[in-house]
Formats: structure tokens, C-alpha cells, sequence
């Protein structure tokens, strides 16, 4: 038996181990095989294979039951699910639906999660946007949070790292607070979208209207091509998983990478209860989860331990970590852990009319998305009565209109017979907001899941400063479509509950000071060297790009950090 | 559910409509419906409204495509409760009121008074749009059927079929072309070469 037990936990010993495998434990993976390591992957829900494992990826649209509609009784049952826009017949099967994963909404959040290989990179709206120094200094030119422990110079590297493999289109616009990146060929603004974006480099300074940057393959190099993927073909259907592997998503790209090199073994279905501290060693040593079939607990061995659980599941397995070294959570020895989360707020949305231009329009379909306008506010200096800023998602559309009075032969005709609508444009508000103390998330002390894990409870809300910044981005965009000269514009605010946006941050925050932040410059926690937080969990503020760029970079940079330190022997 | 069991599914549900009318006429239930109860003589009627509504011409009609089955599952399966327990109360005033005006039933009326009988009601009482924003991009199931039962199973059929219709195989294929897989975005695209205009 001493010996069967000794091969046992050999088997389990690995030198490290990514809990996670979604957009920033991919990268996490594929860092450390590449450098040899012998690496666990643990992910709490199913394994999500490229392509074989995307059902919906080829059909049409009346091959699916309701051509596409979800029942009733499935958006009755998952009112959070149903809020996010991509939850639909051709995709609901990614996302975790609401009786499955209970939580605890202190104020109202719809947290949106994917539980399985790949988690949300199978989902994303792919948008990516480098931070700059504007970014960067933030906090400590404007007092909130604490000041972030690296500049851009410290990430410019892992970005351009990151970017070559992954693929991000885009165009070198020369904007000093969007750096500019390795870019594959930008998706072209259509003609509105041009003549906005010259109408506001005419008449702004410091506006611009600039193409989206996505992660998709328009024109795929040889390090695209080795990982199996292929050309975006403009389906515009991500949400499915893509065949051809046209856009970023660990599924197409780290996950399989990583279990090519031959290093990586992962386990699905492994619910992490807790990392393992070994008070004597002063060190973790490991993973204990719960087999989400059998229930069953096994613990995992290794040197090094990366938490990419995704935001708020890494702030849950943090705190659920305790130890006599730490009794309210692994690391939290300055007891910020799971405060200070923030997230985008997205709370507006403005349309318009757009009159000429009517002998245009497009053709096929833009996976970017169209134009993207950086933030603007509050940029060089202090100019408003609210901190910080937003930038804007902008599009410009027009489409066959079918007149569908009456019944009949003539009805018949008409929906087959269009006549093209006039041009619209609409943008929408991605607005930063400020972490705070009283944003916080926590155990719960009685609730716990079917798996013995406490339960979270999420206790997040807008401020005054997001109201402000709301009608900041109504007013300034009212202005510009009227100066642009587009007609009917229509402004419109929600009160939609934060999480909805995808972008919750913070909770673990890197941070100069272990007495004011859980995480050091190298996303390692302060007082267990080990550990490395990548994901959303580590934000220390939010700005206000889509912020999966910045945590593929950080990942990748504490992941090589991890190597050296591991050859250094300065973590064993 | 994989792309074989799509199809299978479909197969049956078609299929298994199509053959047991014949057989269980009159008797209840014939198509595995989960939440509304349809009897053979309520499912004439859908199909009687939605051939009326897509009717036969140089192309095929809602009963050829099978359109009502569509639309009876989308009744069935995308529907609040309230607004199918409208809809089914509905059907029973379309019926009295059918009767009460023509001393007929809707199905024994020839086809311009099946005509006469829908664009009555849809010039009666047309559902509220939404102020000045753009209108829809398509044409997509109502929400909330906030109107009398009448019109909520007149709105609610007519919406279904259109949409059935329109996202039907031979709609996206013979009609229109459905792509799947575009290859391709051109920004700048002449609107007199639109396939479509």
C-alpha cells in the first residue's frame, strides 16, 4: 500500500498546475509547456474539443428546432443567461445556465460564465485593444485604487507576444493612448463609418474613429497555420465555435498548442476547492478539487500554481483557501481580497438616422464589428466633473426592408422583394469605472454548492461617477452625430445590473504595497511567491478597453517570470 | 444535439403530422405538443390561416412547406404561458366571430373570404411599433402580446408564418441565398449590385 500511495502521488505531481482553462489559463498552459514544464490543466466543466465538439457550427438556420429562437421554458428558466446577447439556440449549450451555479446577489449581477474547456474564449465579442500608459498611471495620477506596480513598457513586449500568436487585426493608427500593435489586416470601415471618422478627425481634437481591433484571422501567418487554424470566412457566427478556427479562442489555439507539446495533461470535471498551504514549507504545495461526477476529493501536486479561475471563481478559490498562515484566504494578509472589483460600464446607447450615401452599402458581413472610438475624456488632463472615461463601440447599417402589410400573394412577393432601408449608425458607452472597498465579493457562510463549495456572494454596484460618465457619453455623442449631421438621433440609458457587460475586474489586485493589494508586480501573491493570479482577478483598475488582451499579456509574462524563477530556485 | 439529431427530429415532427390527421381526425392530440392542447379541427384552422397568409403561387405555399407544423411548435415551445392561454382564447373568438359573420366556418369560406376575414382583423387593430427607433432587422416573434386575444392569435399566427416561411429551406435557398460562409466583406458595395434590390 505505501508504495501503490507513493505512485499515487507521484502521478499527481506535476511542476505546475493552471486552474482554468478559458482565455487567460490557455495562455498560462501554453507558456509553461512551451518552456518544458510539466503542467496540469484543471477545468471544472467539460472538455470542449475544436470543432468536434461545436454542434451547431454548420447548420442553417432551419435546421435548428425553433430556427434559432430559444423556448420559452429556457429563457423562463435562466433570466441572467437570457440578458447576454450572444445566449441563443445556436450557443446556449457554452453557457452555465442559472439553477446549475447558484450565487448570491447581494445587489443585482448577472454573472455570465462558461464552465468548460476553453470557458468564455468560446463567447467573447473578441474586441482588443491595447492598454498605454494613460492606462497605466490612472490610479495614481488620479487618486483612487493603488497605483498599478508596472507601466506599459513592462507589458509592451507580452502584448506584441501575445498578438503574433493569437492574431489580432487592426490598423496602425499611430494613437498615443491605443498603441498600435502586430497587426494582420484591419476589417475596413464601411462609407458612414469613414465619414464619421473623417468628420471627427476634422473637427476633434484627440477624437478619433478608428477600425475595430478583433482577434481574427484576416490574412493568417505560418504560426496560425501551425496551430491548425484558418482564414476568418466573415460568418459572423463565433458564438458557435468556428471551424475554421477564424478567431481566438483557447480551443482553437493555447489549449490544443499546449497538449501538443506533449507537457500538458488535462482533467475536466475538476471543481477546485482550495489551494493546498503548507504552513511548515511556507509555501503552496497544491490543488485539492472535488471530481464534479464521482465527488470524490483528489489532491494535485506541483511547484508553481496559476489562477485563472476567471475573476470572480479565482477571488472564490483564494478566499476559500485557508490555512493557519491564512485564515481569511490565501494571500489576504492586508484583507483587500475579493474588494476593489470594478468592471465596464455599459449603460448607453445612441442611434441615428444617416441621410446620403444611398448609392452604397455593403456586402458579406464585418467580424470586427466596424468602428471603435478610444477614450477621449479625461485623457490629458483633468476636463470634467467625473474620473476617468469611455470609449465607444460604433457601427453604421442599412439593410433590405420588407413591407409586410397584409396577407397573401402580395405579402409573399414583398418578403422576398426588399427595398434597402436608409443608413443608421449606433454606438454604445464602455465606460471605466472605479474600484472601490464597498464593490466586494465574499464566502457565503452557510450556502455552499452541490460540490461542498461555499457559495459567493457579489455585492457590486454603479456610482455617481458612472452616472455622470452615462450622461457624458449621451451629450458628447448627441453632439458629434448632430455636428456630423445625422438626423433623428436617439439616445437611450438602461439600468442594466453590472456583470452583464463580461468585463467584472479586481477583487486579487497587483499592487506595490501587501498592505493594500493581494498580487506583486509579477501577478505573484505577495506572501506565497508560488501562486501567480492572471485573469480579471488581478486588475487593478479597469480603463475602459476589452480587457482580454491585457490579461493574455499579463499571463504570458508572469508565466515566463514563473520559468526563470523556477530556475533561479526562487520558488521550488 | 448533433446535426444527425436535428434532422431526425425534425423528420419526425414533420412526419408524424402529416400522416396521423388522416387516421386521428377529430380525436385530440395528434402532434407531441408540450404546453397547448390543439385538437385535428384547430390544427386545420392554423394551417387553412397560414396558406391563406403564404398561399400557393408560382412557389410553394405554407401547406406544401409544412409551414403550420413550424408554427405550432413556435406556439408550443416560445411562448409565455399567458400569452398562449391568449392566443388559444383567441382562436375560439376567431372561430365565433368566423361563424357569427359568415354563418360558416373560416375553412369553408373560399380563399378571397379567407382574405377578407384576416385583413379585417389586421386592419382593425395593428400592434403598437416602437416610436421613432429604426425597425427591426427582422421580423422576430412578439415578446409580449399585450393585446386583445384576437389579435394576439391573429399577430402571433401571422408572425409565425412569416417567420417560419422566411426561414424555411426553400425561402433561404430558392428565394434568397443564405450563406453560411460569406468569405468575404466588402465595405464599399455598389447597391445596384445587390442580388436583392
Amino acid at each position: 500500500m505505501a508504495n501503490l500511495n507513493t505512485d499515487s502521488v507521484k502521478q499527481r505531481t506535476f511542476d505546475a498546475i493552471v486552474i482554468g482553462s478559458g482565455m487567460s489559463g490557455g495562455w498560462a498552459a501554453k507558456e509553461l509547456t512551451d518552456n518544458g514544464l510539466k503542467t496540469l490543466i484543471l477545468e471544472r466543466g467539460r472538455d470542449v474539443k475544436h470543432i468536434k465538439d461545436y454542434p451547431t457550427t454548420n447548420l442553417y438556420p432551419w435546421e435548428f428546432p425553433h430556427h434559432g429562437v430559444l423556448p420559452m421554458d429556457v429563457q423562463e428558466a435562466n433570466p441572467v443567461a437570457n440578458r447576454c446577447y450572444a445566449f441563443g439556440e445556436d450557443s446556449a449549450h457554452f453557457f452555465v445556465k442559472d439553477a446549475e451555479h447558484p450565487y448570491v446577489q447581494v445587489k443585482p449581477f448577472d454573472w455570465i460564465r462558461g464552465y468548460q474547456v476553453g470557458g468564455k474564449s468560446l463567447l467573447w465579442a473578441r474586441q482588443t485593444q491595447r492598454w498605454s500608459d494613460f492606462d497605466y498611471e490612472g490610479p495614481a495620477r488620479d487618486g483612487f485604487a493603488v497605483d498599478w506596480p508596472i507601466r506599459y513598457k513592462d507589458i509592451a513586449p507580452w502584448y506584441s507576444h501575445v498578438e503574433k500568436f493569437a492574431g489580432i487585426s487592426g490598423n496602425r493608427d499611430g494613437i498615443p493612448e491605443l498603441p498600435d500593435g502586430e497587426f494582420l489586416p484591419a476589417w475596413p470601415l464601411n462609407d458612414v463609418e469613414s465619414y464619421f471618422s473623417d468628420h471627427v478627425k476634422k473637427n476633434y481634437k484627440n477624437r478619433y474613429v478608428i477600425s475595430a481591433r478583433c482577434a481574427h484571422l484576416s490574412k493568417p501567418n505560418q504560426i496560425h497555420l501551425d496551430q491548425g487554424r484558418s482564414q476568418c470566412q466573415e460568418r459572423d457566427l463565433c458564438q458557435r465555435g468556428c471551424p475554421f478556427g477564424g478567431y481566438f479562442s483557447a480551443n482553437a489555439s493555447t489549449i490544443p498548442w499546449a497538449l501538443k507539446s506533449g507537457h500538458a495533461t488535462l482533467r475536466p470535471f475538476s471543481v477546485v476547492e482550495s489551494i493546498i498551504y503548507d504552513d511548515k514549507l511556507g509555501k503552496a504545495t497544491g490543488v485539492r478539487i472535488i471530481d464534479s461526477h464521482t465527488k470524490e476529493a483528489v489532491e494535485y501536486y506541483a511547484k508553481v500554481i496559476f489562477v485563472n479561475a476567471a475573476c470572480l471563481n479565482s477571488n472564490l478559490v483564494l478566499l476559500n483557501s485557508k490555512s493557519s498562515r491564512f485564515p481569511n484566504g490565501l494571500g489576504n494578509d492586508s484583507g483587500v481580497l475579493g474588494k476593489y472589483v470594478a468592471f465596464h460600464n455599459y449603460s448607453a446607447h445612441i442611434g441615428a438616422e444617416v441621410e446620403g450615401f444611398t448609392e452604397w452599402t455593403t456586402d458579406g458581413r464585418n467580424p470586427a464589428g466596424g468602428g471603435y472610438i478610444p477614450r477621449f475624456r479625461n485623457v490629458y488632463k483633468q476636463e470634467t466633473d467625473f474620473l476617468r472615461g469611455y470609449a465607444c463601440g460604433l457601427s453604421a447599417y442599412r439593410y433590405q426592408q420588407h413591407k409586410y402589410d397584409g396577407v397573401g400573394a402580395n405579402l409573399k412577393e414583398n418578403l422576398v422583394k426588399g427595398e434597402i432601408s436608409p443608413w443608421y449608425i449606433g454606438s454604445h458607452l464602455m465606460g471605466e469605472t472605479i474600484p472601490k472597498e464597498t464593490n466586494f465579493v465574499t464566502l457565503d457562510t452557510g450556502k455552499k454548492d452541490k460540490w461542498g463549495v461555499p457559495l459567493l456572494n457579489i455585492s457590486v454596484d454603479y456610482d455617481d461617477n458612472d452616472m455622470k460618465m452615462q450622461k457624458d457619453f449621451v451629450e458628447q455623442l448627441t453632439e458629434m452625430f448632430t455636428s456630423a449631421g445625422f438626423k433623428n438621433i436617439n439616445a437611450s440609458t438602461n439600468h442594466q445590473a453590472p456583470g452583464l457587460d463580461i468585463h467584472e475586474m479586481g477583487g486579487a489586485r497587483m499592487g506595490k504595497d501587501p498592505k493594500t493589494s493581494i498580487l506583486n508586480e509579477w501577478n505573484q501573491v505577495h506572501s506565497c511567491k508560488n501562486v501567480y493570479v492572471t485573469d480579471g482577478a488581478c486588475m487593478t483598475s479597469t480603463s475602459c478597453q476589452n480587457p482580454s488582451l491585457t490579461y493574455m499579456a499579463l499571463t504570458a509574462r508572469a508565466a515566463n517570470h514563473a520559468v526563470e524563477e523556477l530556475k533561479k530556485g526562487n520558488i521550488s | 444535439m448533433d446535426r444527425r439529431t436535428v434532422i431526425k427530429n425534425l423528420a419526425l415532427v414533420i412526419g408524424g403530422a402529416t400522416l396521423l390527421p388522416s387516421c386521428l381526425k377529430g380525436s385530440g392530440n395528434y402532434i407531441p405538443l408540450k404546453h397547448i392542447n390543439i385538437t385535428a379541427d384547430q390544427e386545420k384552422l392554423v394551417s387553412d390561416i397560414c396558406e391563406t397568409i403564404i398561399p400557393k403561387t408560382d412557389v410553394p405555399g405554407a401547406r406544401e412547406l409544412n409551414l403550420h407544423i413550424f408554427v405550432l411548435k413556435m406556439l408550443d415551445d416560445c411562448y409565455k404561458k399567458k400569452d398562449q392561454q391568449a392566443i388559444m382564447k383567441g382562436m375560439d373568438e376567431f372561430n365565433a366571430m368566423v361563424q357569427k359573420k359568415y354563418s360558416k366556418s373560416f375553412s369553408d369560406l373560399d380563399a378571397k373570404g379567407r382574405e377578407a376575414v384576416l385583413t379585417g382583423i389586421e386592419n382593425g387593430n395593428k400592434p403598437k411599433t416602437g416610436g421613432n427607433k429604426p425597425p427591426a432587422r427582422r421580423f422576430r416573434p412578439q415578446k409580449d402580446l399585450q393585446v386583445p386575444p384576437l389579435d394576439a392569435f391573429y399577430w402571433a399566427l401571422k408572425q409565425q408564418t412569416i417567420f417560419a416561411y422566411t426561414t424555411s429551406q426553400f425561402f433561404m435557398t430558392k428565394e434568397i441565398v443564405y450563406e453560411l460562409v460569406p468569405g468575404r466583406y466588402n465595405a464599399h458595395f455598389p447597391v445596384k449590385n445587390l442580388k436583392t434590390a
